[in-house]
């Protein structure tokens, strides 16, 4: 099978000859093509090059156009300060919509025109022609949750929750239309998955998980499916208390980070919802050894059952050992 | 004393209106400034942190809440200072060098003012000669590094050894956290001390203040 096979495979629910393997790289794929991360941020010839790089190095299944979380936020006027080396990050103490009122005055970006959206979408245009025949073609979009808070500032989206519900209603809701847009745009340069990234919405409990959040991924993740593709649903950090919740978003894979074990996942989903991840990336990935990695897999892919893909709890972090990531791989081969 | 209860509760709840006025209510009253603190606050802020330990508390709540003890907090702060009062002792936080994520941080640094340290908070970003300044104008006994990034944790070693450089090694003791920062790494670099969670960062701080 390829790999391309092998995933969509394990998404229908059918057999497939080894498990998927879709561990997330980005500064890790920067430093084994030998780029400063500025440039893979930038430069979308520069990311295709890497992701190629990566994949083929190790096998992985499939190559991804996720980057940071600041593409949306730069080309809708946030302050974004760069770094040489490591991901572009949003400066919260100059927030887009540091006033409510802003919201209203909020337009979509125009995503034809040159901006770090567009570079995504050339991207996925770059990988899917060099790669997609074999390997699936991940796009990438914020979350509802993680895009709200990179416009408003996550500290001030969390008292927002209380302090002021039909904002973030009214927040999110801008957020999935530009969201779905943007999916459309890389579906249409040939991604075969979308990943959404959801991160803020770990740090927010079960009951505003549901109130808020919840309807808002399951809308985006409905109007990607409309577009023709699955979703990799991914939220780091501790995501124990809404889980249950995740398994509801009607995303084909939810990828979790390493404090919510998989067995806990999936006594609070169907047996058949499919698990990506999880080992600790920094304790267990960069820090162990290929035993002690195999060991970790061993006991997510005992935990997940079938349903089941190979990965790290979060982004493979730059310095892991290749032998450690090879051992993912030597893993991921053996099993089926 | 009825009103040390309602701010309490009010701390509790993350209700800032109520923790003022309950704040003002008790000082009309003649509560001492210190009892405020001493037998409220930091209670009711012991109790948030553990409520989060639980995960009954997340993240808004937590926030709510030190909204809610800062709002009583700068109205007994002043009195504190008028009376002469030293705090448990005194902290200077912040993210290091080149590490923008700042929540994390935000969640500790309120932890520790409601467990009595004076808080002095750099934000975000901020370079090794900047926690050395505040900390020596600031006659502070403990510095807080926090990094989100894996690519930043470097900062804290370099922020460890600039207060070696200094001289300024054996004033302060200087604790670690963050997502990805462990106690193997505190170690390596000769922090003092790591914490994994805001409550047991306040834990640790209370016991390095007093070594």
């Amino acid at each position: 099978m390829t790999g391309k096979e092998r995933i969509l495979a394990k998404l229908r629910g059918e057999a497939t000859d080894s498990l998927p393997l879709m561990p997330i790289t980005m500064m890790f794929a920067a430093d084994l093509a030998g780029v400063r991360y500025i440039d893979y941020a930038r430069d979308h010839r520069v990311l295709a090059d890497a992701q190629v790089a990566v994949a083929d190095y190790f096998g992985f299944d499939h190559v991804s156009a996720i980057s940071d979380p600041a593409r949306e936020a730069s080309d809708l006027g946030a302050a974004v300060e760069w770094f040489d080396n490591q991901p572009p990050a949003i400066v919260e103490s100059r927030a887009l919509l540091d006033e409510k009122s802003k919201l209203a005055g909020l337009r979509l970006p125009d995503l034809a025109a040159p901006g770090r959206m567009r570079d995504r979408i050339e991207a996925v245009r770059l990988l899917a022609e060099r790669t997609g025949a074999t390997r699936v073609v991940e796009g990438w979009v914020e979350g509802p949750c993680a895009m709200g808070a990179d416009l408003r500032g996550l500290n001030t989206l969390m008292l927002d929750f209380f302090d002021d519900g039909p904002f973030v209603e009214a927040l999110f809701d801008f957020t999935v239309r530009m969201e779905v847009e943007f999916a459309r745009a890389q579906v249409e340069a040939g991604a075969t998955l979308i990943g959404v990234g959801d991160a803020a919405a770990s740090l927010i409990g079960p009951k505003l998980y549901t109130q808020h959040v919840l309807t808002s991924e399951q809308r985006l993740i409905a109007a990607i499916h409309a577009l023709g593709v699955p979703v990799r649903l991914h939220i780091c950090g501790n995501t124990k208390r809404i889980v249950e919740g995740m398994g509801l978003t009607g995303a084909e894979i939810i990828d979790l980070d390493f404090p919510t074990p998989l067995g806990h996942a999936r006594r609070a989903m169907r047996e058949t919802q499919v698990l990506l991840g999880n080992i600790d990336p920094v304790r267990a990935l960069r820090d162990g050894t290929p035993e002690s990695v195999e060991a970790a897999l061993a006991e997510c892919f005992e935990q997940a059952g079938a349903a089941y893909i190979c990965g790290a709890g979060c982004e493979v972090p730059r310095g892991t050992p290749y032998a450690n990531l090879e051992a993912m791989a030597r893993f991921a081969r053996s099993r089926r | 004393m009825p009103d040390l209860d309602k701010l309490h509760q009010a701390v509790i709840e993350g209700d800032w209106k109520a923790a003022a006025a309950a704040t003002q209510a008790a000082i009309a009253a003649g509560v001492a400034p210190l009892t405020i603190v001493t037998g409220c606050l930091v209670p009711a802020m012991d109790e948030v942190g553990r409520l989060f330990e639980c995960e009954e508390y997340f993240v808004p709540e937590m926030l709510l809440s030190a909204r809610a003890m800062k709002a009583s907090m700068a109205i007994v702060r002043p009195l504190l200072a008028a009376a002469g009062t030293e705090p448990v002792g005194r902290v200077v936080i912040g993210t290091v060098k080149g590490d923008l994520h700042d929540i994390g941080k935000n969640l500790v640094a309120s932890m520790l003012e409601g467990g009595g340290f004076e808080v002095i908070d750099l934000g975000a970003d901020v370079a090794p000669e900047r926690f050395i300044e505040a900390a020596t104008t600031r006659n502070a006994n403990l510095v807080a590094l926090s990094a989100l990034l894996t690519v930043t944790m470097p900062s804290m070693k370099t922020t460890v050894d600039a207060f070696q450089s200094a001289g300024l090694r054996e004033k302060v003791k200087i604790m670690v956290g963050g997502a990805p920062v462990t106690q193997q790494y505190a170690d390596a670099i000769g922090a003092d001390g790591y914490s994994e969670s805001a409550g047991g960062a306040v834990a640790l701080a209370r016991r390095l203040a007093v070594v």
